[in-house]
């Protein structure tokens, strides 16, 4: 790569009032995230620096909060990441774009044509009324992102909705939202998905996933689908759950519990397990990059994790500060499932209790009855005149 | 009074210890299995952890040498009898058992007066001593998919990915303690209800005299002849 391209770079960095060590720092924590040595970090820094003339990447909006665009674009304080991601020659990106209407939409056209950008996808694709649950420039959602997916090189669909509807398809779902590779696969698109959950996303995932897949050829080589689990997640960020790295998972194993908030074991920052915690269940490793420019993350800042992370994540992990989810009874509506337990529990202990009524009444708890000389079958067989 | 004879022959020596130590360990099982649910108390759930963790092995074994057992071990062959035959023969439906579900259902429920012809068990009996089987390989299954040594095994993951996650995994786990829970109920009251010799001979070994019955289920002696 040339000289130049450097200077542009920490040129375009040095405005935003980021050092070169800092983006050093911050390349070597994507090598971190990768799985890769400090010794692939100029590597990582050159490819990130020649990355605006690699691929052009283009971000759709589908049904969402614009929450993961919120995570990402940190709009009051650029960060790294954001400097990275606009270095990616962000074509075309509903929410942030300074174009507008026609505009904006043929700019987005003009990737589209050439086959090989990156895709980033956020928000559920809502398939509801024939797609009209979301329109954008005169076509349906669904249809923007067919398009968008066809030539596209690779998808990365950020958040919980792009993976799998997210909270937009939480019961009772009326906008039909699922995720982008189960949508894809329904109609029979393959190009290769590669999923970011959580509630929003983490910048710094998205970024690693760029730096793979854009930058490191990993895409190309084929590599990167070999990192991804069944559910195409990449197993080096969703392979661990939250509870097995959680700096608290001491005060779980010494059973010290926060029984509700506002009282002593919170201040103490004990574990949050009895408030909710879906943490033992939410394979994530927000312990380790954690949030906001790695300042804190949900456990450490006092709040149970709500499991945005897991698949269908609302319906699996609401009432949020419950330890269990709630179950949605045919006209009994939510209940929980030890409600369910005692109810049954408590039905059969009053049976047994009228049984053994009804066997002291009928004299059988000294023995029981007499017992009957031969089976019923037998007797009527004799009746009938079988013989035995 | 018709209480059948209760002889050692009904429950080897080893059967015995099998169901003291299916019934130590499904104890400790729930008990450490509800505080990991919910710990009610403080300071308990390494211990709870570990508890757990250790009697789902005892369990587990103890199964495979029931089992295994039930082939080599010879048992009664029905009530009130010191006639024995290998223990699976007793287990499986037996000729004393054909036709009477019913009239064991209708027993149960007061439809019926006199006390239907059993064979080693009667019929619900058998069909839900023989449940408790599928039961524990369930709460294995379950239990092992929400532990994390053995979670990302694909046996246990493709589970857990087909009831929809671990969350689900968890209640189902938790709803099979219940069925073990209502299942020790009423196995403890019917086998107890009319009278404490069975838990005498399955806990302590103890011999209790009664009715005798011979291959067709005629009673040919004990007490009073009934």
């Amino acid at each position: 790569m040339a000289h130049e391209d450097h200077d542009v770079i920490y040129d375009l960095l040095a405005a935003r009032g980021v050092s070169r060590r800092d983006f050093l720092k911050y390349c070597g924590s994507i090598a971190a995230l990768l799985g890769l040595s400090e010794s692939f970090v100029p590597q990582i820094a050159a490819a990130v620096a020649a990355g605006a003339k690699l691929k052009p990447a283009v971000w759709l909006n589908g049904g969402a909060c614009t929450g993961c665009t919120e995570s990402i674009a940190q709009v009051d304080s650029p960060d790294v990441a954001t400097i990275v991601l606009d270095l990616l020659s962000l074509d075309y990106i509903e929410t942030l774009s300074m174009a507008q209407g026609e505009d904006a939409l043929a700019a987005a056209e003009a990737v589209f044509e050439e086959p090989g950008y990156i895709l980033i996808y956020e928000g559920s694709v809502m398939q509801g009324f024939d797609g009209n649950t979301l329109r954008i420039g005169g076509s349906t959602g669904i249809e923007e992102l067919e398009h968008a997916a066809q030539n596209a090189a690779a998808i990365v669909a950020v958040g919980s909705c792009a993976v799998d509807g997210g909270f937009v398809r939480a019961n009772p779902n009326p906008a039909d939202a699922t995720g982008v590779k189960p949508y894809l696969e329904k109609v029979g698109i393959t190009t290769p998905v590669v999923n970011l959950p959580t509630c929003p996303v983490n910048p710094e995932w998205v970024v690693a996933i760029v730096v793979d897949v854009l930058l490191l050829g990993s895409l190309e080589s084929g590599a990167i689908l070999d990192k991804l689990d069944d559910w195409g997640r990449p197993k080096f960020i969703f392979g661990q759950t939250i509870h097995d790295n959680c700096p608290r998972r001491g005060h779980f194993e010494n059973g010290h519990f926060v029984n509700e908030f506002g009282t002593e074991e919170e201040a103490l920052g004990y574990c949050l397990y009895k408030v909710g915690c879906k943490g033992p269940q939410t394979y994530t490793n927000c312990p380790i990059v954690r949030w906001n420019r790695r300042a804190s993350w949900c456990v450490e800042s006092g709040a149970p994790c709500i499991g945005c992370g897991s698949l269908n994540w609302v319906d699996v992990g609401a009432p949020f500060l419950n330890r269990h989810r709630d179950l949605p009874l045919p006209s009994v509506g939510n209940t929980q499932p030890g409600v369910v337990a005692g109810v049954v529990a408590g039905a059969t202990a009053l049976g047994l209790g009228l049984h053994a009524l009804g066997m002291k009444a009928s004299g059988r708890m000294d023995g029981g009855a007499p017992y009957e000389d031969m089976k019923n079958y037998d007797r009527k067989r004799m009746k009938k005149g079988g013989g035995n | 009074m018709s209480h059948p004879a209760h002889y050692r022959e009904a429950h080897p020596l080893i059967f015995v210890f099998t169901h003291w130590i299916n019934l130590i360990a499904i104890v400790a099982l729930a008990f450490s299995g509800f505080y990991i649910h919910y710990p009610f108390f403080g300071g308990f759930m390494g211990v709870a952890r570990g508890m757990h963790f250790f009697f789902m092995y005892v369990l587990l074994i103890n199964l495979a040498v029931r089992i295994v057992a039930t082939f080599f071990v010879k048992s009664a062959t029905r009530l009130g009898t010191r006639e024995v035959d290998t223990d699976i023969k007793n287990w499986l439906p037996q000729k004393l058992n054909r036709h009477q579900f019913i009239p064991w259902l209708k027993y149960y429920l007061f439809l019926k007066k006199d006390h239907p012809i059993g064979a080693k068990y009667g019929v619900l009996q058998k069909i839900s001593y023989l449940f408790t089987i599928p039961l524990t390989l369930a709460a294995a299954y379950t239990g092992f998919s929400i532990y994390a040594p053995f979670m990302d095994a694909s046996f246990f993951a493709a589970g857990t990915d087909w009831v929809g996650g671990p969350m689900n995994m968890r209640i189902i786990h938790y709803y099979i303690m219940w069925a073990f829970i209502l299942f020790t109920a009423i196995h403890a009251y019917l086998a107890n209800v009319e009278g404490i010799a069975p838990s005498r001979l399955i806990f302590a070994w103890k011999e209790e005299e009664g009715v005798q019955f011979d291959a067709e289920g005629k009673i040919v002696g004990g007490a009073g002849h009934y």
